[in-house]
């Protein structure tokens, strides 16, 4: 204040550079808010649609509904598959705080045992985050109800109800529909790098087995989508049904199978094992095909205990396998049509005749007819009507391997048939051919011997076929003019599959083929046919025409007697009966094995073929109208003695495994010797 | 009031004339911009009072009442104050330092029974008044560089290094460049300057290397590639663009932001309460909080310059930067140009600290102005 001129100036000189930098910082300022202001310009502007989006894909979730399964229907719309509702628990590690206790808790509210408790808490551990694992399924109206009210106490735990597959008629098609399990890592896995997500979503169920594992993709449907609010927490705010995307339910899926059949089939079959397979002989559609013993699918629906699983796969009868297809067995004497058609294709008089004296000495051994005391003089019709093996050993030799291995084909054997589901196997159908191509590591055994052509003629060797391929021999047979394939898939979401009577015509003679159609109805219908009585369906006259035929199974030394009942049930022979009905206009094939139902074709499998041949002409309306107006019924007392007879009678008179192969058999495989009827 | 009637001596100390030079057209910007805060805290509260639109509009009330008492103090017991307020400042963040409470492991806190004090908010104060005291009584040459700007230097670290070690990051930055920002405008070379800026940014990297807590670092780290962990630490920014730009031109409506009302938006209702706004009232909306804040610093400014006295100047300049590096840390934070660091945008977002640091600050702006022909009593840099 002494100074005021000095004082002033340098408050003048302060203020001016302070009014700069006030300019300065206005400035700094300035640009600052500008560049807030360009970027949101940017943002908001410029970029707004693409951050619309990320918000919208924030506000939005999707929850997958799952389609329903598509039905699988029998021909006429019986239900086979279905899915009822399903009242289920789910957890989820993503909420839950502690696994273990919530899961303790939880197994105090529904039945629950240790050992599950355990497994499911690794489940849980292994599952990834957020993904819920399926806790329990089916659970009771009560259970479910328990666990929705101590939902604050569970928390993780969430109890909705889903959909299940379930099979109302339980074991009877579970190898031909196969069934639904829970989603393997494997299944996943094969699904490549962006698996369909109805696979990871939790209850979901897949094809496993049978037209269910074939078809998969077609019944599995498309899955919809229910849209949802959701906080940043991943709760659900609101529901928004304007934007939900309805599921796309899975296929229908018809079967060609009739349902009364299939389950008259596997009733007949009780507690034997074995496989009935019948066709609809104009058109190749498959009626039934049945493997038995069966089980009951909706057991794997659930999902199998280890001791159930452990139980059904060592049971000795194999309720696990589809023998329908899978099983293969020496079709015996069920084979000799077949052999007899390639004879007369081979330019073999039928009506030359071969004496059979129940034993036929060649190649340094004796070749013995299942009848001790023979049959006498024999033409091809009597051969095949009292299954002579002295006949067609002869016949066999005679014409060689390569005929009838023709025949064989043409008749179906051999082959594997697309009839939509997996698991089938091909057989054996040996001739000169096949001989070299399965033996190439073993030239000395790549000739035919002669020595194989008689046991080839009775059905044994190394010949080999299934049920399903016998059913079509004989539906062939009995067409007698198409060579039909199989259908097991009548249509898929109502588009109709091609039919089987699409198919050339089989290479034989007419006149052949009704020539041994006529020495099959022999065997049924003379009183002195191998399989008379069990073969009378007692439908007027609609009659039934068959063939017999036992496999055997091993060979006997000459102490074991082949038909007594001491014989242990797994060295019994197998019981094969082929049969088509009615014989003077064909409509059903059907093919009868009952593995080791012991000796003669009649005794096992020809009554249960009659049985399962009666359900399906009596559910046939024509055939009904034809039989109400047959007077003339068959005559009660016409059954005679001798056809009545059970045919094992005499088959101790088998032979023996070739002893003494001399120079004419081959080494192994050996004919075991014929066990034919 | 004709310009003569002011100049009449004792005129200008009167209450009422006092009352009249306050510049109501800035307080009706104040309030239009707390005014949108308490809008924003209505809508995401789902358009309720509760918990935070109410209390937010009733402190701002409170808070502008002593805005207004603290305008119609003279500035020269603003003066007087200067250097106690700074030194209860300082003592009160040592004393945090060791009886502090912590809040989400930094301690911030201080508690004298009822009454929760944030220590670091008052040296806001106590910086700007200390600084501008001491400017006062320093001449232009030795404010351009001279052994006497250690005061001020050390002033201004002392605090700086306090509040970091709490550890609060963004309110250490915002005292040192305030601090920083009050030199400049005293009048600092500007070679002096051009060095300081260089040495700076030299020294960030190290700093971020090695001085810094891994949360900090990685809040700086995924600022910049905030898409490589959107559900970590980057995720607070992706969801603030998201906010900012699904708002497009005209905003998705008042209370309808989808993004603060099902919380994928942190912090909304504090720091983030900008992007919020952006959400619900589009490019137009946030232009026009933008203009307003700018018109804040504007006339703030322009009171500084009219001061007569250089504590006036600077006391003013001061709190004007501490506004705008607010406004500016907060809005680039928000828009994803700087790290998170937890600096709210100044009376749009909830909590009453902040608030009243801002309010008690431009009560002083106001003092400058209804005092700006006041004479100062000018001691010549001695601190007493």
């Amino acid at each position: 204040m002494s100074e005021p001129s000095i004082f002033f100036s340098e408050v003048n000189e302060r203020q001016g550079v302070f009014t700069r930098r006030t300019f300065l910082m206005g400035g700094v300022a300035g640009l600052g808010l500008t560049a807030l202001g360009g970027q949101l310009l940017r943002l908001q502007v410029i970029e707004a649609q693409r951050y619309q989006k990320l918000s919208a894909s924030n506000q939005f979730n999707f929850r997958l509904v799952p389609p329903p399964r598509g039905l699988i229907l029998d021909r006429n719309g019986v239900i086979l598959a279905a899915n009822r509702p399903n009242f289920r628990l789910l957890v989820s590690r993503d909420e839950m705080d502690d696994v273990n206790t919530t899961l303790d808790n939880l197994a105090k509210l529904v039945p629950m045992d240790a050992t599950r408790l355990a497994r499911l808490k690794k489940d849980v551990a292994r599952a990834p985050k957020k993904s819920p694992v399926s806790v329990m399924e089916d659970m009771t109206w009560e259970e479910f109800s328990r666990v929705n009210i101590r939902a604050p106490e569970l928390p993780g735990v969430t109890a909705d109800m889903g959909e299940v597959r379930v099979y109302p008629f339980g074991g009877a098609f579970a190898h031909v529909i196969g069934y639904v399990a829970k989603v393997s890592e494997a299944d996943v896995k094969k699904a490549g790098p962006d698996p369909d997500p109805l696979l990871l979503n939790p209850g979901f169920r897949i094809g496993k087995q049978g037209v269910e594992k074939a078809r998969d993709l077609d019944l599995r449907g498309k899955p919809g989508a229910q849209k949802m609010e959701v906080d940043a927490e991943g709760r659900v705010v609101r529901l928004d049904p304007l934007g939900d995307k309805p599921s796309t339910p899975g296929k229908e899926i018809r079967l060609s199978i009739d349902a009364d059949i299939q389950n008259r089939a596997l009733e007949v079959m009780g507690e034997e094992s074995g496989s009935i397979v019948m066709m609809d002989c104009r058109n190749g559609d498959i009626l039934c095909m049945v493997s038995a013993p069966s089980f009951d699918a909706n057991r794997f629906v659930k999902g199998l205990s280890g001791a159930e699983y452990k139980a059904l796969a060592t049971y000795e009868r194999l309720p696990l396998l589809d023998k329908a297809q899978y099983g293969l067995y020496p079709p015996g004497s069920t084979f000799k049509p077949t052999v007899a058609m390639a004879a007369l294709e081979a330019g073999v008089d039928p009506e030359s005749r071969v004496n059979c004296g129940g034993g036929w000495t060649w190649g340094g051994r004796t070749w013995r007819c299942w009848k001790k005391g023979g049959h006498g003089s024999q033409t091809m019709h009597d051969a095949i009507k009292n299954s002579c093996d002295i006949y067609f050993y002869q016949t066999a030799l005679k014409i060689g391997p390569d005929p009838i291995a023709k025949a064989a084909l043409a008749f179906g054997y051999g082959q594997i048939y697309d009839i939509g589901i997996p698991g089938q196997r091909k057989g054996i159908v040996p001739s000169t051919a096949w001989k070299k191509a399965a033996n190439v590591k073993n030239p000395a055994n790549q000739i035919w011997f002669p020595g194989e052509s008689p046991s080839y003629g009775i059905g044994q060797g190394a010949l080999q076929v299934n049920a399903l391929q016998l059913a079509v021999m004989c539906s062939r047979l009995a067409n007698g003019k198409k060579a039909l394939n199989p259908r097991l898939i009548k249509s898929i979401g109502g588009v109709e599959q091609p039919p089987g009577d699409a198919a050339p015509d089989l290479p034989f003679t007419p006149e052949h083929i009704a020539y041994v159609q006529g020495g099959m109805k022999a065997v049924a219908n003379d009183t002195s046919g191998t399989a008379y009585r069990q073969s009378q369906l007692g439908l007027g006259d609609v009659m039934m025409a068959g063939k017999t035929g036992t496999a055997q199974v091993r060979s006997y030394d000459k102490v074991a007697s082949r038909n007594s009942a001491s014989v242990q049930w797994k060295l019994k022979d197998h019981n094969l009966y082929i049969a088509f009905a009615p014989y003077d206009a064909p409509r059903y094939a059907i093919a009868v094995i009952v593995e080791h139902g012991g000796l003669g074709g009649a005794t096992a499998g020809a009554p249960r073929a009659r049985e399962v041949m009666r359900t399906a002409l009596l559910k046939d309306p024509e055939i009904r109208a034809r039989i109400t107006q047959t007077t003339n019924l068959p005559d009660a007392n016409a059954g005679d003695v001798e056809g009545a007879a059970p045919e094992g009678v005499d088959a101790a008179a088998a032979p023996d495994a070739p002893i003494n192969p001399g120079d004419l058999t081959p080494p192994p495989p050996a004919p075991t010797g014929d066990s034919p009827r | 009031m004709t310009v003569s009637a002011l100049t009449r001596p004792g005129e200008r100390d009167r209450l009422i004339v006092k009352f009249g030079e306050i510049d109501w057209t800035f307080c009706l910007v104040l309030c239009l911009l707390a005014g949108a805060g308490g809008l924003m805290q209505f809508s995401i509260a789902g358009s309720s009072w509760t918990p935070w639109a109410a209390p937010h509009l009733l402190r701002f009330g409170l808070f502008f009442a002593l805005m207004i008492g603290l305008a119609l103090v003279d500035l020269r017991v603003w003066f007087a104050a200067a250097y106690p307020v700074y030194l209860v400042g300082l003592v009160l963040l040592v004393a945090v330092d060791v009886f502090g409470h912590s809040a989400l492991g930094a301690q911030r806190w201080l508690s004298l029974g009822p009454i929760r004090i944030q220590p670091s908010e008052i040296m806001k104060i106590g910086l700007v008044l200390a600084i501008a005291r001491y400017y006062h009584g320093l001449s232009s040459e030795s404010a351009r560089f001279s052994w006497r700007l250690i005061v001020p230097v050390l002033m201004i670290l002392i605090p700086v290094g306090l509040v970091a070690k709490q550890p609060d990051l963004g309110t250490a930055v915002l005292i040192a460049a305030t601090g920083g920002a009050m030199m400049v405008l005293g009048g600092l070379s500007m070679r002096v300057i051009a060095v300081g800026v260089v040495g700076a940014i030299c020294a960030i990297p190290p700093a971020i290397l090695f001085i810094l807590k891994p949360y900090q670092r990685d809040r700086i780290l995924t600022f910049m590639h905030p898409e490589h962990d959107p559900s970590g630490v980057g995720y607070h920014i992706l969801q603030s663009k998201i906010a900012l730009g699904s708002g497009g031109l005209l905003g998705k409506g008042f209370g309808l932001g989808t993004q603060s009302q099902l919380n994928f938006l942190p912090e909304k209702q504090t720091d983030f309460i900008f992007a919020t706004l952006a959400e619900e009232f589009g490019f137009i909306g946030c232009f026009s909080i933008l203009f307003l804040y700018g018109a804040v610093i504007f006339m703030a400014l322009r009171i500084a310059s009219t001061s007569h006295s250089h504590f006036g100047r600077l006391g003013a300049a001061g709190v004007t930067a501490t506004f705008a590096l607010y406004v500016l840390i907060n809005g680039a934070m928000v828009m994803g140009m700087a790290p998170v660091v937890g600096v709210p945008m100044p009376l749009l977002s909830y909590g009453g600290t902040v608030m009243l640091t801002v309010l008690i600050g431009f009560g002083l702006v106001q003092s400058v102005r209804v005092h700006r022909y006041t004479e100062v009593t000018s001691g010549k840099g001695s601190l007493l």
